[in-house]
């Protein structure tokens, strides 16, 4: 009688790998978000006891007005209305005479924050559309032009 | 001899499985790699611009988000670490800024607000960052395209 040694055949069962892997891949899909990871930047500048200023008559004064969105873009540039067009070319012929002059971008407080940003955006491409850059884009807040209307003794 | 005629011969259907394997784990491969924990999951409408500028995410920058109207403009911020936490006044936004900037003074903070948010609402928050001594900020935006 050949009494054979049993094999014992080692098994990793992988039955069920199936449902882990689909358990797994449907809490990635659904945890996962495509999130944004550009904007547009802006830095501050530096805190120092003496402030660089920048007088009105120095600067290009753009004022966003309350407006649609996603429609055309109400805006006075200089205290004159003006097409969100025809903001670069005015832009460049004032840069042309001073390279350095800086933009200040009010915005009515009940104008939207999209209505800004379009403003802003175009203002950002100066380089590609008119070959030249806008070296100082300043966005003061309502208490900074507040504060400098009342230094001026002016009302807005 | 029995003939079998061609419709009458079983042809047995199968699924070919084996390289089903190899996909599930590329795809889980690629969601493990792509993840990435949403500091702030406020759902807006961003405002679109055509210039933008990738945000450094390996300093983890703050973001302060502003939900739109349907939320009641409700200001959220996040150190970039955690999750964002609701804050009721401007002050708490001053508060919070001046803490990260004293923790790190390059912090960078990620303004995400809805397209049709108040400016006065985004005002406050600018003014916040600036009495806060916060140097690198942006505004989140999505790509413009041509319509």
């Amino acid at each position: 009688m050949n009494i054979g040694k049993k094999k014992i055949e080692s098994e990793i069962f992988t039955g069920s790998m199936a449902d882990i892997s689909f358990l797994l891949i449907i809490f990635f899909m659904i945890t996962s978000a495509f999130s944004a990871t550009r904007g547009l930047d802006f830095a501050l500048p530096e805190d120092s006891t003496t402030p660089p200023e920048i007088k009105q008559e120095d600067s290009i004064d753009v004022l966003v007005l309350p407006g649609p969105v996603d429609g055309p873009t109400n805006m006075q540039v200089d205290g004159n209305q003006m097409p969100l067009e025809g903001l670069l070319p005015y832009v460049a012929e004032k840069l042309r005479q001073n390279p350095e002059k800086p933009v200040i971008l009010r915005t009515d407080p009940s104008a939207s924050y999209g209505n800004m940003i379009a403003v802003f955006d175009e203002l950002r491409q100066s380089e590609d559309k008119i070959g030249l850059k806008i070296e100082t884009i300043s966005i003061p807040t309502q208490r900074e032009i507040q504060s400098i209307w009342s230094m001026l003794g002016i009302g807005q | 001899m029995a003939i079998i005629r061609g419709r009458d011969r079983e042809t047995s259907a199968k699924i070919f499985t084996a390289s089903m394997a190899d996909i599930v784990f590329l795809l889980i491969v690629f969601f493990v790699i792509t993840y990435k924990v949403e500091v702030d999951r406020t759902r807006m409408v961003l405002p679109e611009s055509w210039v933008r500028v990738k945000i450094p995410q390996e300093e983890k920058p703050a973001v302060i988000s502003v939900a739109p109207r349907s939320e009641g403009y409700l200001i959220r911020v996040s150190t970039g670490e955690e999750m964002s936490l609701p804050v009721s006044t401007d002050e708490e936004v001053v508060t919070f800024a001046s803490t990260e900037v004293a923790r790190d003074p390059n912090k960078a903070f990620i303004i995400k607000a809805d397209k049709e948010v108040p400016y006065e609402r985004f005002d406050a928050i600018l003014d916040a960052l600036k009495q806060s001594n916060v140097k690198y900020i942006y505004l989140l935006s999505e790509q413009k395209t041509v319509k």
